[in-house]
């Protein structure tokens, strides 16, 4: 019989409330034999107690319920995006704050290039953070003259492009395409907005979807999950589940035992999926039966209703969005007709899966919700967990109503510092920024939530979005809506059994317990302990995945 | 009519013409892309949102790609599962290549969204079709949810079928109508099932096609042809067509102007969308000008005359004759 190990640490919080702490773990095959002290655990019998994580803090994995997998192939081009960001290595990638750091911080890439016909990708800028100046080709053309160069915003609705990539895919004076922004004299000025015109430049597409479908974005992915504490990520909506070279290319990935995390891919009619609702939960429940794997699961079907509150494409209420640019249409764009959504929501939930629907805005979270009922009106059925992802703006009153009907909420925490400034003065006021991303609220009228990243959105990282959740400060430092702040114990509950629970894990992770699986977030200081706007800065050790050590990478 | 203009520019590389038919769900875009797929006789390629929704006759179905579907009648159908960029890619890259695209698009898109992606290489944009249901569009447009994106569905467009009309009453058409000459400049089209006659959809040359006539239209359309033998005047040209009457739905022609009378100006009209661009040198006899108007029935007749406050809408008077020769006034 294989030997316990056991693991005596500063503190396990375990996150079971009927056990919350414990000064060891004992773990045999993956799984967790037990907590207590080295001598109750030391009864199971046959050990060896190892003492490298004797001063660390041990508490369950981060499950993070709302990634996408393209977070880690981005990172095969430069970063140049508003905050400082580490990439799966441990490097931080400084933040670009002008337009001339942007520039400074290209020339320093192109320098270091071979093939000067080469394109160039970069990402991550952000031009709501500089409101005086738009970044356009002429700017490019300082990195540039010859080497096609592209610079994908972190909306993702918009790229700029220097002036040997519009060459190269011929957009010009004459190209007709909406969304090839134009100066004054009616030569494009290197701002694409929206994949139409986006797509012209299918020089620097091709290249950018090679970078995301990679293996080595899937590594990324992990590791970047690793670094920061987390052990499942759900890439939710993503990959194509109902093709066999998609499964398969993952599953030759996670079998590595050296792959740092567990990984859920939620079934979604977009990015490739399959579009009839019907086959995709077919092919939903296919993948949960035939490829289930320790470190690859299924079951989840991620739907989308609307656009980005920082976009203003997203589905608010009356009356609409606070100051939105001159010439904004009146509200935000529906992704499915409100009226197909309940037969949508009522297929997959008939089929026994559970329906995290995207809703950013109050009005879709509204269609989200009456399709729920729908449903459970047509198919009684319980324990469903069905769950409104990003719920930025949902209501005291929806909230409400969704703890009645037994759904969840994933809420967009990280909003709260890297938008919320914008949200106040912008996007919808406030008041109602006041009360979004309302986790206080959703609790109090009992709704079991996560908290999550959106990664490549903002940065994975638990203990970030834990910290967003708990202080409500924004990148300027005010406190946006202090009556929404919630415990670092909640936070705690929220990154851990409660995204465990909507992901329908919370048996086999989210807490640790005895029969539970080994994984293990692995902190250099105590959560509980730590003034609370020191959250974001604990240290992370690594993770345990299965009982396998997976240390982060040193930061640099 | 020996209309060489309306069969289009014999260049090898025509760009393909692209008509996107857009409106709210349930308003009958799948009905009325079956109907083009059925009635078309020339090679003519469709993306469509989803192939469930699309109940192509087994028959007429010639073999499955992944996301292609090839018909018999030599029409394609691209799925738009993996993007637009590729299903346009595939259609740029079949063989022979189509010279029609109809665009079906999602029952929430704001259609300007999907027009964008007509002006990529190889393509043009013909037009936006808006299909309305003639039972549930007064409701959908006061709805809280897609009111304002009915209203944009409306509005930006170039042409608005208004399907479903068996489905009503006579009062209902006339009101409905008369609200729709509120909200939106675009001519309505009544119809059932979708059933409106190529020439008129997609600009199809109507002497060319003989399958049309086997799939029956509930509207009339009447068509006829103006010529000018001298070079005309391109500013007084334009007005002429900003003050076509409400029932001019299509005209497509070739005309030389006096400010550049050794170039071709072809001109693509669809309901409002006016489109004049410069074409080969110029190596023939006459400018001409072909112009479809629906016939109008005695609900939309009412309500225009209402509107019919400009002297140009006399020239509605004109429909019914098969051709008008020569008018002076242009030239």
């Amino acid at each position: 019989m294989a030997s316990n190990t056991i693991y005596p640490a500063r503190r396990v919080i375990t996150m079971n409330p009927g056990f919350p702490f414990a000064k060891a773990v004992a773990v045999r095959g993956g799984r967790v034999v037990g907590v207590g002290t080295v001598e109750e655990l030391a009864r199971f019998g046959d050990h060896t107690v190892d003492e490298r994580f004797a001063d660390k803090v041990i508490l369950p994995g981060f499950i993070e319920a709302h990634t996408h997998v393209m977070a880690g192939g981005l990172w095969q081009f430069p970063y140049v995006g508003y905050f400082d960001r580490v990439d799966p290595d441990g490097k931080t990638w400084a933040r670009s704050r002008t337009i001339d750091e942007v520039v400074d911080r290209l020339v320093e890439i192109e320098s270091e290039m071979d093939d000067p016909t080469e394109p160039m990708i970069a990402w991550g800028l952000d031009p709501i953070y500089m409101p005086d100046e738009r970044l356009v080709a002429r700017h490019l053309d300082r990195v540039s003259e010859e080497r096609p160069i592209f610079v994908f915003h972190a909306s993702g609705h918009l790229a700029t492009v220097n002036s040997a990539m519009m060459r190269r895919c011929e957009i010009n004076e004459r190209t007709p395409t909406p969304g090839v922004m134009k100066d004054d004299t009616g030569r494009p000025n290197g701002e694409l907005q929206e994949p139409a015109a986006m797509g012209l430049a299918t020089i620097a597409l091709g290249k950018l979807m090679a970078a995301i479908g990679s293996d080595q974005a899937k590594w990324g992915y992990a590791n970047e999950a690793r670094n920061t504490g987390q052990t499942l990520v759900a890439d939710l909506g993503t990959t194509p589940i109902h093709l066999d070279e998609q499964i398969a290319a993952w599953e030759a990935v996670v079998d590595d035992p050296s792959y740092p995390a567990r990984v859920l891919l939620a079934g979604s009619p977009l990015f490739g999926g399959e579009q009839d609702p019907a086959k995709l939960a077919a092919a939903a429940i296919a993948r949960h039966a035939a490829n289930e794997h320790d470190k690859l699961r299924f079951g989840i079907i991620k739907l989308i209703l609307d656009g980005s509150i920082q976009g203003f494409t997203a589905r608010i209420g009356w009356p609409y969005y606070f100051d939105p640019p001159a010439g904004s249409p009146e509200n935000g764009l529906w992704l499915l007709p409100p009226d197909a959504v309940a037969d949508i929501v009522t297929t997959h939930h008939a089929a026994g899966l559970t329906v995290h629907c995207h809703c950013n805005g109050d009005q879709a979270a509204q269609v989200f919700i009456d399709a729920v009922e729908t449903a459970l009106e047509r198919h009684p059925r319980w324990n469903h967990r069905h769950t409104v992802q990003h719920s930025q703006l949902t209501t005291t009153a929806q909230y409400r109503k969704m703890a009645a009907l037994g759904m969840c909420a994933n809420i967009f925490s990280n909003h709260i510092f890297h938008w919320g400034d914008q949200h106040r003065d912008i996007t919808v006021g406030p008041e109602r920024a006041a009360r979004m991303n309302a986790c206080a609220t959703a609790l109090r009228e009992g709704v079991s939530i996560s908290i999550h990243s959106d990664s490549p959105i903002t940065p994975m990282g638990h203990l970030h979005t834990a910290w967003c959740a708990v202080n409500r400060r924004t990148a300027s430092g005010e406190v946006l809506g202090p009556d929404e702040r919630i415990s670092v114990m909640e936070a705690l509950t929220a990154i851990t059994i409660g995204a465990a629970y909507q992901l329908n894990l919370d048996h086999e992770m989210g807490s640790i317990e005895s029969g539970k699986l080994a994984d293990f977030a692995i902190l250099d200081d105590d959560p509980l302990v730590v003034d609370p706007l020191q959250l974001k800065d604990i240290g992370v050790w690594g993770t345990m995945v299965g009982g396998v050590a997976h240390q982060a990478a040193p930061r640099s | 009519m020996t209309d060489h203009a309306w069969a289009g520019d014999p260049m090898i590389h025509t760009p393909i013409r692209v008509t996107v038919i857009g409106g709210y769900l349930g308003a009958g875009k799948t009905t009325l892309v079956n109907h083009v797929l059925r009635s078309a006789d020339e090679r003519i390629a469709v993306i469509v949102n989803d192939f469930g929704d699309v109940n192509i006759d087994a028959e007429l179905i010639e073999s499955t790609d992944g996301g292609t579907i090839s018909l018999t009648n030599g029409c394609i159908c691209c799925s738009v599962v993996d993007g637009f960029t590729v299903a346009l890619d595939t259609i740029r890259a079949s063989s022979p290549r189509p010279e029609r695209l109809v665009i079906e698009a999602s029952g929430v898109a704001i259609p300007a969204h999907v027009a964008a992606y007509a002006y990529g290489p190889g393509l043009d944009l013909d037009g936006v079709i808006t299909v309305v249901d003639a039972e549930t569009i007064r409701r959908n447009a006061r709805s809280e949810y897609v009111g304002d994106v009915i209203a944009h569905q409306n509005t930006a467009t170039d042409l608005i079928v208004l399907n479903k009309v068996d489905l009503v009453d006579d009062d209902a058409i006339a009101s409905l109508t008369a609200w729709l000459a509120e909200v939106t400049d675009a001519p309505v089209i009544p119809a059932r099932d979708g059933r409106v006659d190529l020439s008129v959809l997609l600009g199809l040359d109507a002497t060319d096609r003989t399958a049309v006539s086997t799939t029956p239209t509930d509207t009339s359309f009447t068509s006829r042809t103006e010529r000018w033998h001298e070079p005309i005047d391109r500013t007084s040209f334009e007005q002429q067509i900003a003050a076509f009457p409400d029932a001019v739905v299509r005209a497509k022609g070739v005309v030389r102007f006096t400010d550049d009378p050794s170039t071709e100006a072809m001109v693509q009209v669809v309901g409002r969308r006016v489109s004049i661009t410069a074409g080969g040198p110029w190596m023939r006899e006459d400018s001409q000008l072909v112009i479809i108007s629906l016939v109008e029935d005695e609900h939309t007749a009412d309500v225009k005359a209402d509107k019919a406050d400009r002297p140009e809408d006399q020239v509605a008077g004109s429909t019914g004759s098969a051709s008008v020769g020569s008018t002076g006034s242009i030239g």
